[in-house]
């Protein structure tokens, strides 16, 4: 490992600390609180970076349930399914124990994906070795398909997030000739725009606009200490435990899925196989356990495109991504051959995460209820203040802090026109690989157009992606049709 | 105007801006078949194209419920944008302790807190510890301020 275990198991704890505060704060999503995060990575060692920012997915994933179970806010999207009976045990004087639920079954949920992660992620790249220019073409368009199709937004709305991102990706010194474009003579465009940038713009300071506007939340009235399940409740808990964790795996591995489906589609299936259907909606303990197992097996499980093929499936796995990029680390196969090592540490790290979140859990409950209670116009400046100030330190540039207010003010009016904001990132990561190679390709094949279709995986690829394209069509224009009914 | 139709015209405007700056961008020797142009371009008339669809097509009711933005609303998220303008502008001349606090009280005042002593103790205190993680601890060259270095110049 670069730089030792005991260098991964402090950022494995720092993640998962910072992670719970930013997943308790309500509208601080865990792709948010990584975004906060991201700048501050960009001096550190590549191993740690990558853990400190994955463990902060796993913490900001249990953090949503604290305010869930507390206040009836959820933290985090994912932690919505987690308020109906969470906060229904916490009126029946079972805060306590509702929060230990939620902890240990994210602490199974986790080890879960891990060990999902570390088995199929390896094989899935080896896929990989075999893609020519025109395949990672190929891939690239794939990937943006596949998130503008299974977007919950308008189909044509994310393909116009999709090209968007394209675009931005197309701006500073062309990736063959060298050539200056978009740049208008401004030196700090030479470079392009980093994904970074984009990321905390659209990300971090479109939610501080957001909440700017929002009413403040409420606040936790007592201070549960969390209690640990008792053995006949683990019994008990342990089909909803499973049952979250295997439908966390298929929702973090499949695009567009991430952690709010997977515990919504948890919490069914757990009434669907409980002893106790009539005690869901009341204050059941499943009803905590299988989303609580569900997303924080997605922290994991959700890492598994990205690595092995450098597609994120959520806003998460993209702002990973782009800590990956920041250090010169191109997810893909080649990642597990150059550079072995970050790999190994950040599945070290994820169980350091996992298991730190059992401890700082208990630590930050604390903390996390008097940081809830604080006043909402203190706490916005604060973070407002950590945004420029981290921005700031990437390069040193002033210009970059003005850009990412731009792209605050684009992802603002992103979510005032209800256009996704997940495939216009991806199209910034992707917009280099999917220029370089298409161009490569092109010179390779003295520019036979046909070199896209007439390779077997590119054109296998390329297929796919029209399959998901009309697929949603034709899925959209169903449910259309049986809503007018 | 429905919002997607107005959506529609700024990506029109938005597509035909990038076209016209595609087409300026100059021929090199060592060109490919695609060239520095070439993928630019194709963007421009995919969005051009989408959103020509995007005008025309049937807004649908999900479309047309979607958030409320009330003129007070509008002004708090400009004030905030304007706070971080500010800062951008001031800082190279102020330092980044002063700007820095000075975006903590315009922050917390502007987002409803009271102008009183404690939103002032807040920025200060606040101010100090960002200046501690970022220039002490991070070692991070944030602009220390002309005045400043007028002063320790003149020193």
């Amino acid at each position: 490992m670069t730089d030792g275990f005991w260098s991964i198991v402090p950022a494995a704890f720092g993640g998962v600390a910072w992670g719970i505060l930013g997943g308790a704060l309500p509208g601080i999503s865990p792709s948010i609180t990584m975004a906060l995060l991201l700048p501050f990575t960009f001096g550190l060692d590549a191993a740690v970076a990558v853990v400190l920012l994955a463990s902060t997915y796993v913490g900001a994933e249990y953090g949503g349930s604290i305010p869930a179970i507390l206040i009836r806010t959820p933290g985090t999207n994912a932690a919505a399914a987690t308020v109906v009976d969470g906060h229904m045990m916490k009126l029946q004087g079972k805060a306590g124990e509702a929060l230990g639920i939620s902890l240990y079954s994210g602490f199974v949920g986790g080890l879960f994906g891990l060990t999902v992660l570390v088995l199929l992620t390896e094989p899935l790249s080896g896929v990989a070795l075999a893609f020519t220019p025109a395949a990672y073409f190929a891939l690239g368009i794939l990937g943006l398909s596949v998130i503008a199709s299974l977007s919950r937004e308008s189909l044509l709305k994310a393909l116009i997030a999709g090209v968007l991102g394209l675009m931005i990706a197309s701006i500073g010194t062309d990736p063959v000739t060298g050539t200056s474009r978009f740049t208008f003579g401004s030196p700090e465009l030479l470079g392009g725009i980093p994904t970074i940038i984009v990321m905390v713009g659209v990300f971090a300071i479109a939610e501080l606009f957001e909440q700017s506007g929002a009413p403040g939340w409420a606040q936790a009235t007592e201070r549960p200490r969390i209690r640990i399940p008792s053995p006949a409740m683990w019994k008990r808990l342990a089909v909803p435990q499973l049952i979250g964790s295997v439908i966390g795996t298929f929702e973090g591995i499949i695009p567009g899925g991430g952690g709010t489906v997977s515990s919504f589609l948890a919490y069914n299936e757990a009434r669907r196989w409980s002893r106790h259907k009539e005690e869901f909606g009341h204050g059941s303990p499943e009803g905590v356990a299988a989303p609580e197992a569900a997303n924080n097996t997605v922290a994991c499980t959700a890492l598994i495109p990205m690595l092995s093929l450098g597609i994120p499936s959520s806003n998460s796995a993209a702002v990973l991504l782009g800590g990956f990029l920041m250090h010169g680390l191109i997810p893909g196969p080649m990642l597990f051959v150059q550079h072995g090592d970050v790999v190994s540490s950040l599945y070290a790290g994820l169980l350091a995460a996992n298991v730190a979140m059992v401890i700082v859990g208990y630590l930050m409950m604390g903390p996390c209820i008097w940081l809830v209670g604080r006043p909402k116009p203190y706490l916005m400046a604060f973070i407002y203040a950590l945004v420029v100030s981290g921005v700031f330190s990437i390069e040193a540039s002033l210009f970059h802090v003005g850009a990412a207010l731009a792209f605050g003010v684009v992802g603002y009016g992103m979510r005032y026109f209800q256009v996704p904001v997940l495939p216009m990132v991806l199209g910034v990561v992707l917009g280099f690989m999917v220029e370089s190679n298409y161009r490569r390709a092109l010179v390779l094949s003295s520019g036979d157009y046909t070199t896209f279709v007439s390779n077997p995986v590119s054109a296998s690829l390329l297929a796919l992606a029209l399959v998901f394209v009309v697929g949603s069509l034709v899925r959209r224009s169903r449910s259309k049709e049986e809503a007018s009914v | 105007m429905t919002r997607d139709k107005a959506l529609g015209i700024v990506l029109l405007g938005v597509a035909t801006v990038y076209y016209l700056a595609a087409r300026a961008i100059p021929a090199s020797d060592l060109a490919d078949v695609v060239g520095p142009r070439g993928l630019p371009t194709a963007y421009a008339a995919g969005l051009a194209l989408l959103s020509v669809l995007l005008l025309v097509r049937r807004e649908s009711a999900h479309a047309k419920a979607g958030p409320v933005v009330s003129p007070a609303v509008l002004a708090r998220v400009l004030g905030l944008l304007v706070i971080g303008v500010l800062y951008i502008l001031l800082v190279p001349w102020v330092g980044y302790p002063v700007a820095i606090a000075g975006l903590l009280i315009g922050t917390s005042y502007y987002q409803g807190g009271r102008l009183d002593r404690r939103v002032v103790l807040v920025g200060i205190s606040g101010a100090i510890v960002l200046w501690l993680v970022f220039v002490q601890v991070l070692g991070i060259d944030h602009p220390v301020g002309a005045w400043l270095e007028r002063l320790l110049g003149e020193a």
